[in-house]
């Protein structure tokens, strides 16, 4: 679906902005908002660039930059915290060759950091895209990333 | 009735009107609390938290400017813990901010942080943060910059544009502490940023601030400050100019006055520029051998007096005329009128409202006694329904305009446009109803219908206010008849229910107003569009009270008043007739002339003034400020009937296209020069303050006329200054009696003012109207076809108008480099599918004919906003000048001439 | 040993959160039935008798405001009722557990409040990140139209109620309900000034009933068996359950529902227990916007009051479980850290205050300086915020800043080890 199909699927008005966005950044392969997206956005519900723009970068799970295929979103709460967070975190940079905030240069992943991902029974947590990864440690972790190299090859 | 309660602020008892938040009653009773996020204007935000107070019964700490003032609350504003709280706010907000200042703004921030002692850095606890927080810079509007490090994030900015402006085009952008404002996608300069300023006039700090001489202002040095009136569109809005070594450096919009409340548009912020520009005039020119050469004042004012002296012994009195000026003071058009009635001795003086409202202007006169508008421009704010009729106000009216979108977008008020073009208010609209060019008439007939057939008229109304009463009511029922539907859709292109559900809302609205503009006046049936408007406002009651009547946007600065001054060729100031002999012996009496020396013959029109000229019978001119080489229609017309003239004088602030064609150009004013007053379009008569000195040896231009007239020995009278004039304006003029320079020191005050104890007249007629029966007249009119079509030959019909940052001819807004960045190019707007047919694309260069003359090169915009065959193109270029494409066929009762509607055919390739 | 007392999930894990005949099935939409059979207002008695308290935090009586939203603007053409399902507090999972488990429980409570207040419109706000509780919600959503208790006319009732679902996309604030329903709107989650409240102008301007997940389920409830059997349950003032989740270091981390005013000491043993028998050193009540307690606080009743009683909190019901060496300081770090993230911005004390404490909090690991001062700014900073800040966000710093000093402050400023 084009930008403006996917906008149109929505009533012109200003309480759809956030659902617009998710729909058009999980529409674009590159997990992103473009200019053109915003841009389209503001002129169907008769806002201003800034209003939407304003949103887009409010919102922690909107991203104004390309990203990869796959956003790895790591739960760095207390409760994983407590949980060492932070070793999986350091695992995944090391698996993904990747810092914090980048996106490997296959394109597939990026990796992020969340706030509470509301997993804690099962901490550390993790999401990719929609799908929830908990329990982790460093094997489980090279698993899951196999598992999505994997997939992307097979699409 | 408001209603006031008593509250208590630390012990002091105020009475405040009830509801009132609680900091504004405390800042009116000079309570000074703390606070960065309020303004009076804006809707209470509640983020620098400096305002809090204490209230009794209420847990903790409470932003005063939050909570409404209730009979008994006992508020404690300032105890140590309060103090405390401010103080650790403060340092707080230091933290995150860069304090450099260049000196070019006020700092409200600053002066917090001076009371609460932070100035000195040992009393501040938290180290400075700002630097690492990668606040960004933005300099790509070209009106001024944003440093988010000086930002302290108030959301003054934000709603000055939202709600003051109804713009919305700036926001927040990221959050917590790493937000800051952005317009556009962090470039202003793409963003839908109009120019305004009025996030600048709101800033507290210096985060916003104006490009333009910013690096000339230094506002801890010399300079004053002069409160003027805006020389650009008929809103009148109050300036305050900063004059820094002699030189305009800065414009703001003034609190707390009428009509504008510091509001201003782009022009008016931004549009000074052209006062210093190096192109004025500054010395008086004759041209001699076909080229203007440098002349000492006396000697050009000794040829013009001997011109003119000449002219009249040779070819008769009334072979003579004067174009007024709708850019200068009263005080100048006063005494060019008595200038063209005594010395001159004939009425044949006129300027450029037969241009614009003459059509109005006359319907309004016939019918309801009074050619002004009706209401204030506030007015709008609380109105619940807005009829805007060939009226793009966002660009011609800005200032207007707000309040117009304030009552839509934050009161519900539904806006009904009627215009075939689209305009930015369409967005705010109800209904947009978009008929053919020059269908009027026949749509508002057949709104009529709708209203008599569905019984919405007022019969209270028509029985007690309208001449003949019901008895009328059947005349306008009888010809409205056959405007059925059906009938009406096919004329107009308008659908029937949408006409309709107009009418409706229109006649049940509890306080309507209606907005007309040149694309109901600029037409042949111009007064008969107008009529038909009248008769449906006086069929359904809705005028002659508050918030409900008819407004004409005016659309130059002092098009008002110069009617008002009586500078016109129908009547004397205060529009008392020319031809009534008891009138004429009164105005001599005090003009202190024989009173058979004045002309009871009424004069002749700007367009007839110009047909004269070509005919041989007008012989010289005197043009005061006026350019009608590129405002009047048909304009190669205009050019030949000029150069037939044995003689003009041309006095002007700029070279124009008219002064090329003068035998004497002399250098006059500017507003910014002079002394005197407007009228804006609300009838309020606003002072004029002189701010700088005038460049060479420029005069205002009264003192010019004087001396003319004193070397053609017929001296005008011996005036010390601008309100000595004045006072002999309200002397001839009755709705002026009781206005004088004094009275108008604070702010200006609306006409008819009979008496030194009247406060002015805020609204028109809600006792009587203005006619000799005290009664309303209704005209009904018949739709006719207009008389040029599009045919085979010239298949468009031409539409023209304004744009928001060019005026008039331009000779000032285009000497402005602020407004230049905004648009500077001229074109014609074209419907898509009538590019498609012509085979062009946006940027396509075209040449236009009509049957009257060719204009070239000129850019095509695609674009929706016009209907399939119709153009549009501004007028204000002057190498675009479309005027040499309309007609100077002329509405039979007003004068005025169909600029709206040309036939033309586009010619490409060239 | 207590043992759980399954009232909200009672089918929780039993039957197909997908099948909305598996829900009528197991007595599914009878708390409905019963309530459309009912006047709005006799709805809106039942739930104040029955004692229901908000589960979002606050613990605010729901029949109390669902009475002001019914009661407020009366010329208003609408009245939203707007379920708060952007659980974000960290530690805290409840609603998303019903959201996954039983969807229709929460679905049925809000048709019911929607009843109770006479809405014809209703929005479900859900967090973004919890994609299967947006996708279970969904499908209840349109089986329920399917089924006829959404749309025209439910249960032939001649009561219209359309409900549809609103993304959030990372913004913990936006579960304060002002903030909400700006986010709710396609804005930036900043706070509304309060007054007014959502009862009075809510949503679009018109009165608005905001309600949690749980507490929503609770409804259900309560008009299917009756609130004196609701009343049953829990404490006099705290009837009914609570789902805490507990995590952190015990040996089974999960949600129990059970009654309120059950002590600390019983759900750790709930959840098995600390992990591999570490000791227990503190827990954090109510999340990162909640208080620390320690050992002392064991066996102190958790009910809303009781707690409030002993400077700590309830709030959502989460309890973040620290074992020996566990370091106190990092977990408040985190907390610090998270508030500053969350900040929108609007107002001074709450945007540099957070990034301020933050600094601070980093600075107590700092040798050079003198960390009982240092400590003591940081709590008067935090309390000043919170006698300054427009919302909760910039008061609730100094809810773990506070608790933890006073039960570790030889920790925090190194005075230990």
């Amino acid at each position: 679906m084009s930008i403006k199909e996917i906008i149109r699927q929505f009533k012109p008005e200003h309480h759809n902005l956030l659902n617009i966005m998710h729909a058009l950044q999980n529409s674009n392969p590159g997990n992103y908002l473009t200019k053109e997206a915003l841009e389209e956005t503001a002129s169907y519900l008769g806002l201003t660039k800034a209003s939407v723009y304003g949103v887009a970068t409010y919102y922690t799970m909107f991203s104004l930059e390309p990203r990869g295929r796959y956003i790895i979103r790591v739960c760095i709460s207390p409760v994983c915290e407590i949980i060492k967070a932070e070793t999986i975190i350091k695992h995944l940079e090391k698996v993904l060759g990747i810092k914090t905030g980048q996106t490997s240069s296959d394109r597939l992943f990026t990796l992020e950091l969340s706030e509470c991902l509301g997993q804690c029974h099962k901490a550390p947590s993790m999401m990719i895209n929609d799908r929830v990864h908990n329990c982790l440690d460093k094997n489980s972790i090279e698993e899951i990333i196999e598992e999505y190299r994997q997939m992307s090859k097979s699409d | 009735m408001e209603k006031t309660v008593s509250i208590h602020i630390d012990g002091k008892k105020l009475n405040v009107q009830e509801g009132k938040n609680l900091l504004q009653a405390a800042k009116e009773n000079n309570i000074d609390i703390p606070h960065l996020c309020y303004h009076r204007k804006l809707s209470p935000t509640g983020a620098c938290r400096l305002c809090i107070v204490k209230i009794n019964g209420q847990k903790g700490l409470i932003a005063s400017c939050t909570v409404r003032a209730e009979e008994g609350m006992e508020v404690i504003a300032f105890d140590e813990e309060l103090e405390e709280a401010r103080r650790f706010i403060l340092d707080y907000l230091l933290s995150e901010h860069d304090e450099s200042s260049d000196g070019s703004y006020m700092d409200e921030f600053k002066e917090l942080v001076v009371r609460y002692g932070l100035d000195d850095k040992k009393k501040r606890k938290y180290a400075p943060i700002w630097k690492y927080l990668g606040y960004p810079s933005d300099n790509s509007s070209p009106v001024l910059t944003y440093e988010a490090a000086k930002c302290i994030k108030c959301f003054r900015c934000i709603k000055a544009c939202d709600e003051v402006q109804g713009k919305n085009v700036l926001s927040f952008t990221k959050r917590g502490i790493a937000s800051y404002i952005t317009g556009g996608f962090e470039k202003w300069g793409e963003s839908e940023c109009d120019g305004c300023g009025e996030c600048i006039q709101l800033c507290p700090t210096g985060a916003i601030v104006e490009k333009p001489h910013r690096d000339q202002i230094m506002l801890h040095q010399d300079h004053k400050k002069v409160k003027t009136t805006c020389p650009y569109c008929g809103v009148g809005c109050q300036l305050e100019l900063i004059v820094q070594n002699g030189k305009i450096v800065r414009a703001d919009g003034v609190e707390g006055v009428s009509p504008n409340d510091g509001r201003l548009c782009v022009k008016g912020r931004f549009g000074y520029d052209y006062v210093s520009h190096p192109d004025r005039l500054k010395v008086p020119l004759i041209k001699k051998g076909g080229r203007f050469t440098e002349a000492g004042w006396d000697e050009a004012l000794d040829l013009v007096a001997e011109k003119f002296s000449e002219t009249i012994k040779k070819h008769g009195k009334r072979s003579l005329a004067g174009y007024a000026s709708a850019k200068t003071t009263n005080e100048d058009n006063y005494l060019f009128m008595k200038f063209v009635r005594t010395v001159f001795g004939n009425n044949n003086v006129d300027y450029c409202t037969r241009l614009c409202h003459a059509s109005t202007v006359t319907a309004m006169l016939r019918s309801l006694g009074d050619g002004a508008g009706s209401n204030s421009i506030e007015d709008y704010e609380k109105s619940d329904c807005i009829l805007v009729t060939g009226n793009n106000m966002i660009e011609t009216h800005p200032v207007t305009a707000t309040y117009v979108k304030y009552a839509a977008q934050r009161r519900g008020a539904r806006i009904i446009i009627i215009d075939p073009k689209w305009t930015p208010l369409v967005k705010d609209s109800h209904i947009w109803l978009q008929p053919r060019l020059g269908t009027d008439v026949a749509l508002l007939n057949g709104m009529i219908r709708v209203i008599i057939r569905e019984e919405l008229i007022d019969r209270r109304f028509i029985e007690k206010r309208v001449e003949g009463g019901m008895k009328a009511l059947e005349e306008l029922k009888a010809l409205t008849e056959k405007y059925t539907l059906e009938y009406v859709e096919e004329i107009t292109g308008v659908p029937a229910e949408m006409m309709q559900e107009a009418a409706r809302i229109y006649a049940g609205a509890r306080r309507p107003l209606i907005a007309t503009g040149m694309g109901y006046s600029q037409q042949l049936t111009g007064t008969h569009n107008v009529f038909c408007l009248i008769n449906m406002m006086l069929i359904t009651g809705q005028i002659g009270r508050k918030g409900a009547g008819l407004n004409p946007p005016r659309g130059q600065n002092n098009v008002q008043g110069v009617s008002d001054v009586g500078a016109s060729p129908f009547t004397y100031p205060g529009y008392v007739p020319v031809g009534d002999d008891e009138n004429r012996r009164k105005v001599a009496k005090i003009w202190n002339v024989p009173y058979r020396e004045l002309d009871p013959e009424k004069g002749l029109s700007t367009v007839e003034i110009m047909q004269a000229a070509y005919r041989g019978e007008i012989r010289a001119m005197y043009i005061m400020g006026e350019n009608p080489m590129l405002t009047d229609p048909n304009l190669n017309h205009t050019e030949e009937a000029i150069k037939k003239l044995d003689f003009l004088v041309v006095q002007d602030i700029f070279h124009t296209e008219t002064t090329a064609l003068a035998d004497v150009v002399l250098p006059a004013t500017s507003f910014a020069e002079s002394e005197g007053t407007f009228v804006n379009s609300d009838r309020r008569v606003l002072r004029v303050r002189k701010a700088v000195d005038p460049p060479g040896q420029a005069r205002q231009d009264w003192e010019i006329i004087t001396d003319i007239a004193k070397r053609m020995g017929k001296p005008l009278g011996s005036y010390r200054d601008e309100s000595e004039i004045w006072d002999e304006i309200a002397r001839t003029s009755p709705i002026f009696a009781g206005i004088s320079f004094s009275r108008l020191e604070k702010q200006g005050i609306q006409w008819p003012c009979p008496s030194k104890e009247h406060p002015g007249t805020p609204t028109l007629f809600e006792e009587r109207f203005n006619t000799a029966s005290g009664l309303a007249k209704l005209h009904p009119v018949d739709y006719a076809e207009q008389t040029e079509k599009a045919d085979n030959e010239y298949p468009y019909i031409l539409n023209t108008g304004r744009i928001l940052y060019q005026y008039h001819s331009s000779t000032m807004s285009r000497r402005n480099v602020s407004l230049n960045q905004f648009a500077n190019e001229a074109y014609v707007l074209m419907h898509p599918d009538d590019a498609k047919k012509q085979g062009l694309s946006n940027g396509d260069k075209v040449d236009i004919s009509s049957r009257r003359g060719v204009i070239r090169s000129i850019t095509v915009k695609i674009s929706g906003e016009v209907l399939l065959g119709e153009l549009f193109m501004p007028f204000h270029y002057s190498e675009a000048p479309v005027n040499r494409l309309t007609r100077d066929e002329l509405d039979p009762y007003s004068k005025i001439a169909p600029f709206k509607l040309s036939a033309v055919k586009i010619v490409t390739g060239s | 040993m207590i043992k759980e007392e399954r009232i909200l999930l009672k089918n929780a894990g039993k039957i197909n959160p997908l099948s909305i005949n598996d829900y009528t099935k197991a007595g599914g939409y009878r708390g409905l039935k019963k309530a459309l059979a009912m006047e709005p207002v006799e709805v809106i008695d039942e739930l104040l008798e029955a004692g229901l308290r908000g589960r979002g935090g606050a613990g605010f009586s729901t029949g109390m405001k669902q009475r002001f939203t019914s009661e407020s603007c009366l010329r208003c053409p609408q009245r939203y009722v707007v379920v708060n399902a952007d659980e974000g507090e960290p530690g805290t999972y409840k609603d998303r557990i019903i959201m996954e488990q039983d969807p229709h429980l929460y679905l049925e409570g809000t048709i019911i409040a929607a009843h109770a207040i006479r809405s014809s419109q209703g929005y479900i706000y859900i967090r973004g990140e919890y994609q299967d509780s947006i996708e279970k919600t969904r499908k209840a959503v349109e089986d329920a139209y399917k089924k006829g208790f959404l749309g025209k006319n439910i249960m032939g009732s001649g009561f219209d109620f359309d409900l549809e679902i609103k993304l959030g996309a990372g913004s913990y604030l936006c579960g304060e309900e002002l903030t909400m329903l700006e986010s709710l709107e396609g804005k930036r989650g900043t706070p509304r000034i309060k007054p007014p409240f959502p009862a009075e102008k809510g949503v679009f301007g018109m009165p608005t009933l905001v309600n949690n997940v749980e507490t929503l389920a609770n409804a259900t409830r309560i008009l299917e068996k009756g609130k004196q059997w609701y009343r049953q349950t829990g404490t006099d003032t705290s009837p009914g359950t609570k789902i805490f989740t507990i995590s952190g270091q015990v040996n089974k981390a999960g949600y129990y529902e059970l009654p309120l005013g059950v002590s600390l000491r019983e759900l750790i043993e709930l959840a098995g227990g600390m992990r591999n028998g570490k000791p227990f050193k503190a827990a954090l009540l109510g999340g990162a916007a909640g208080t620390f307690v320690d050992s002392s606080m064991l066996d102190e009743e958790m009910s809303y009051d009781n707690l409030k009683k002993k400077g700590a909190t309830l709030g959502s019901g989460a309890v973040i479980v620290l074992a020996g060496e566990d370091s106190i300081a990092r977990t408040l770090i985190n907390c610090l850290r998270f508030f500053k993230h969350e900040s929108c911005g609007k107002c001074i004390p709450c945007r540099v205050g957070t990034a301020q404490l933050l600094i601070s909090a980093r600075q107590l690991n700092d040798t050079a300086r003198d960390k009982k001062k240092l400590l003591g700014e940081m709590i008067r900073d935090s309390g000043l915020m919170a006698a300054t800040s427009l919302c909760p966000l910039g008061q609730s710093p100094i809810l773990p800043l506070k608790s933890a000093a006073r039960y570790f402050e030889d920790e925090l400023c190194g005075l230990e080890n």
